[in-house]
């Protein structure tokens, strides 16, 4: 089998002319059990490499412990239970600005709404006939001529 | 009603130190052997990593600012290692399971003790390099990390981690021909 590849791809990598991709190949390589003999005294490099990244591991506990340094460094948030009538008061807060609204819209509907006409005046015409002067707020003035209007309602 | 408002207010409490546990948590094993290149030590590597992590943790304020918090989490972890060493005055000790390894040899076939007293030496060099090359090493071999990437945590230029590189690796070629010319 040919290895001028791999001892190509080793002669760049000492003089740091190697991508990370290229680097992965001479790791897969040597991470081999059958290398040639030629090539098995760089092995221990890579087994080196290896060693470090799969021995240095944390403690199980570790997470734990800092958790804890971090509890006695943070200020302590402690949970608080709430009363019901605590939890509900937005929503009472909310009913109650409703209820206020809409006695005053109604009051205020109330209060200035005003009959469409207005009567101004009653004249009695001459004979039998009453004319009744009204005032109509949006079509201004007019006449409304009664010719025979009943004595009860001319009196009243 | 009331373990409802119970749940939501541990919620809230959860959800603040999420951050924590889904951002910086994941990098500790990647910390943890930075640490330990530069300290060799696996007690103060671990002091180093917590360290770190509340650090990193302390300043959440400025992530909006950081480009990358691993590389900012990589720096930080580097200069506190740095410090911790420099006020222990810490040497080049064995790590502990190399310790144990030493202390209780078992027989070994004669290519297998080869094999492992090749490894010895080779990682009595990683280890003997200066500070700054056993971290590059770590940083491009081991964790994979682009030139970029590591002058970035490294605060050099790209020139400078490349001569760095070429140095550490010339000088572990060096020691695997001469185990090879002289023998072990």
């Amino acid at each position: 089998m040919d290895y001028k590849y791999i001892e190509q791809l080793l002669q760049r990598y000492w003089e740091c002319e190697t991508s990370l991709e290229e680097e992965a190949i001479l790791r897969a390589f040597f991470s081999q059990k059958d290398i040639p003999e030629e090539l098995k005294r760089y092995a221990s490099l890579f087994e080196a490499e290896r060693q470090m990244a799969e021995e240095a591991h944390l403690p199980a506990d570790f997470d734990e412990r800092l958790r804890r340094k971090l509890g006695e460094s943070e200020p302590h948030v402690k949970a608080r239970s709430l009363k019901w009538n605590l939890t509900l008061r937005p929503l009472f807060q909310a009913a109650a600005l409703v209820a206020i609204f809409l006695t005053f819209g109604l009051a205020m509907r109330l209060g200035w709404q005003k009959p469409d006409v207005e009567i101004a005046s009653v004249e009695q015409q001459p004979g039998d006939s009453t004319s009744i002067k009204m005032v109509d707020e949006t079509t201004a003035e007019g006449d409304l001529q009664l010719d025979s209007v009943p004595a009860e309602a001319k009196t009243e | 009603m009331r373990e409802a408002s119970t749940a939501c207010h541990a919620s809230l409490s959860s959800e603040r130190s999420g951050s924590l546990w889904n951002d910086v948590l994941p990098l500790k094993d990647k910390l943890f052997r930075l640490a330990l290149r530069i300290t060799l030590n696996r007690a103060e590597a671990e002091d180093v990593v917590q360290d770190t992590l509340l650090r990193v943790w302390n300043e959440r304020g400025k992530w909006q600012q950081i480009r990358s918090l691993e590389a900012f989490s990589l720096t930080v972890c580097r200069n506190l290692a740095l410090d911790r060493q420099k006020r222990a005055s810490a040497t080049d000790a064995p790590l502990t399971e190399r310790e144990h390894e030493m202390r209780n040899p078992l027989p070994q076939p004669d290519e297998l003790v080869l094999r492992k007293e090749r490894l010895r030496l080779v990682r009595e060099t990683m280890d003997s390099l200066p500070e700054m090359q056993r971290t590059l090493m770590l940083l491009r071999d081991v964790e994979g990390k682009t030139y970029k990437e590591i002058a970035e945590t490294l605060a050099v230029s790209e020139a400078q981690v490349k001569v760095y590189l070429h140095r550490a690796r010339q000088r572990i070629k060096k020691t695997i021909e001469e185990i090879e010319n002289y023998g072990l």
